[in-house]
């Protein structure tokens, strides 16, 4: 029989266990501390979108033209760099000298209705570009999971959506313009300036601003989004059959479940059905609380979520593709993505899950596989080989230090190359031996910025192996 | 075991509700949509950037206009808004995808946004 004494000693333990549980949790989900908004000269504060890089920019400069960008990037402090959204995790914006924003170089300038090309202001949100285009009755048919970014910025780091038959963003790039670090306005294209332009398509913005874009794209097309959920290792072994019957196809394996969420975009004649309310957010706080409550019982963490994810039914919409290719994600996290030969994406894929469940409980969000068509641009991920890609988040208040230090390490052995806007810890010597063309396009961004008014520390070490 | 996996299922489905705290049922995307700043600056600004998340629901951010949703922030006075904007805050991006603002657009947006004519 267990004492009235033992029940409330026992009751103790408990409550201060759930106290303490409680208070661990609210310790865990603080607001990470934040540097002062302005600096003692008065200068406000930068911070990136996942709010791991800051900065003091002495200048903001946000020009209205190329005139005026061209004599901005003569007298600019520097070093000079150029923002989008502030979307990437590297330090490819942080700059105490000028932050240049291409806001108010934003629209469409021109377009063919017959080629379906489409001559932009390379500042212009991917956001605002979709309606846009489909007001002149075009699209792009491929586009990244979130499209806040600026056109530009998208472009310079080599952003891309998935589908075995596209190629990323800066693949569908015609010509454009960029205004070099002196200032001189430059157009190019295959048969223009042809090695600008096969080193700036995917350019980091080291080689100038880019101010005009013209894109490759195609006929306004209704498309089925589909989303269900299916087995991890179902998932995994279907993934090239996925491929072959789907236009744009990806999926997100859920650690510490076994499960996969499943989004295939397909062109349709249904009638239009409208994306619902975003279930997308509610199902990865739900992932979250199943961390914060059962991350140390693996094995009820996994049958709680197989439990909630049974009754799940596919989900499906009909609309025109900028509305439905791209989502809202407004739980702010960090990121590492590389991109793999194709054959070895989903042997690493299996690599990273088994490291994340063996050593880091606390991770929750799904890890995202897709894949890009190659193209030729020398800086692009996808330079000579059809690619498959794997992004591993962290929430952005918790620690990501194990991107490094896990799941980098495994993305090497399988010969990936780091997405340009996302974490990495390469420098040029490792850059060197993946781009078969990096020596040519190191030489020509020396050529054109010989002082590196445009490197930052970021990209000093990109670039030149300078440490950080 | 299984009873308890069942409740925790169930908890996990409860969880799904997304939207700002506040957020008025009865405002609709439609005069979120159709307002804008009268002054020229503040308006390419507001539509170049806040106006993005703050005309969608999906965002999680308070709609332009929702008074329902802007009041209980507005209580923490326009100096705490505008750090969370500068610096970031839960969803809120840091500088609110808008890097050309300087402090004072900062805070004539806000004071836009939460349906006040002038910062106070």
């Amino acid at each position: 029989m267990v004492s009235r004494r033992t029940l409330l000693a026992g009751a103790g333990v408990l409550g201060a266990g759930a106290a303490g549980a409680i208070g661990y949790r609210a310790w865990r989900d603080r607001e990470p501390p934040s540097p002062p908004a302005q600096n003692a000269d008065g200068d406000l504060l930068w911070r990136n979108w996942s709010g791991i890089e800051h900065a003091y920019p002495a200048e903001r400069l946000a020009p209205t033209s190329e005139d005026e960008l061209a004599s901005l990037l003569r007298t600019a402090a520097t070093p000079i760099r150029p923002v989008g959204s502030g979307h990437s995790f590297t330090g490819l914006a942080t700059t105490d000298g000028a932050l240049l924003s291409l806001d108010g170089m934003s629209g469409i300038v021109s377009h063919d209705a017959a080629t379906h090309r489409a001559n932009v202001w390379a500042g212009t949100r991917l956001a605002d570009l979709g309606p846009a285009l489909s007001a002149i009755g075009q699209e792009m048919p491929n586009l990244p999971d979130i499209n806040k970014q600026s056109l530009a910025g998208g472009v310079a780091t080599g952003t891309h959506g998935t589908g075995r038959d596209f190629t990323a963003l800066h693949g569908q790039i015609t010509r454009f313009r960029i205004a070099r670090p002196d200032g001189e306005i430059v157009e190019c294209a295959l048969n223009r300036n042809a090695e600008l332009f096969n080193a700036a398509r995917v350019g980091l913005g080291a080689f100038g601003v880019l101010t005009q874009i013209e894109l490759q794209n195609a006929p306004l097309t209704r498309v089925l989004k589909r989303q269900w959920g299916a087995d991890l290792e179902e998932t995994m072994e279907a993934w090239p059959q996925l491929q072959a019957q789907h236009r744009n196809i990806e999926f997100y394996a859920v650690p510490f479940t076994g499960y996969a969420a499943i989004i295939s975009v397909d062109p349709t004649d249904r009638p239009v059905s409208p994306r619902s309310a975003d279930e997308d957010t509610g199902a990865l706080m739900s992932l979250k609380m199943l961390r914060d409550t059962l991350g140390y019982v693996p094995a009820l963490r996994r049958a709680a979520a197989q439990a909630a994810f049974a009754d799940q039914q596919p989900t499906e919409w009909v609309d025109e593709g900028w509305k439905l290719l791209s989502n809202e994600r407004p739980v702010r996290f960090n990121e590492m993505e590389y991109h793999l030969p194709l054959e070895a994406q989903i042997p690493a894929l299996r690599d990273v899950i088994a490291v994340i469940e063996r050593h880091r409980g606390d991770v929750f969000f799904p890890v995202e596989a897709r894949t890009i068509r190659a193209d030729e641009a020398w800086l692009s991920p996808f330079h000579g080989r059809d690619s498959g890609s794997i992004a591993v988040h962290a929430y952005y208040k918790d620690d990501y230090q194990f991107l490094f230090d896990l799941i980098e390490p495994i993305f090497r052995r399988h010969d990936g190359r780091p997405h340009w806007g996302k974490l990495h810890s390469l420098g040029a010597r490792d850059f060197t031996a993946l781009y078969p063309r990096w020596t040519e396009a190191a030489a020509l961004r020396q050529e054109i910025d010989p002082e590196g008014r445009m490197l930052n520390a970021h990209l000093r070490r990109v670039f030149l192996d300078e440490p950080a | 075991m299984r009873a308890m996996i069942l409740v925790l299922a169930l908890a996990l489905a409860a969880c799904g509700e997304t939207g700002p705290a506040g957020a008025s049922a009865e405002y609709t995307l439609t005069t979120a949509l159709a307002a804008t700043p009268s002054e020229t600056r503040l308006a390419r600004l507001y539509e170049g950037s806040c106006k993005t998340c703050h005309t969608s629901r999906e965002s999680g951010a308070p709609l332009t206009l929702d008074r329902g949703a802007w009041d209980p922030r507005w209580e923490k006075g326009v100096d705490t808004l505008l750090d969370n904007t500068i610096s970031g805050f839960e969803a809120m991006p840091p500088g609110g995808l808008c890097f050309s603002c300087t402090a004072d657009d900062y805070r004539n947006l806000i004071a836009f946004m939460a349906g006040r004519e002038e910062p106070q």
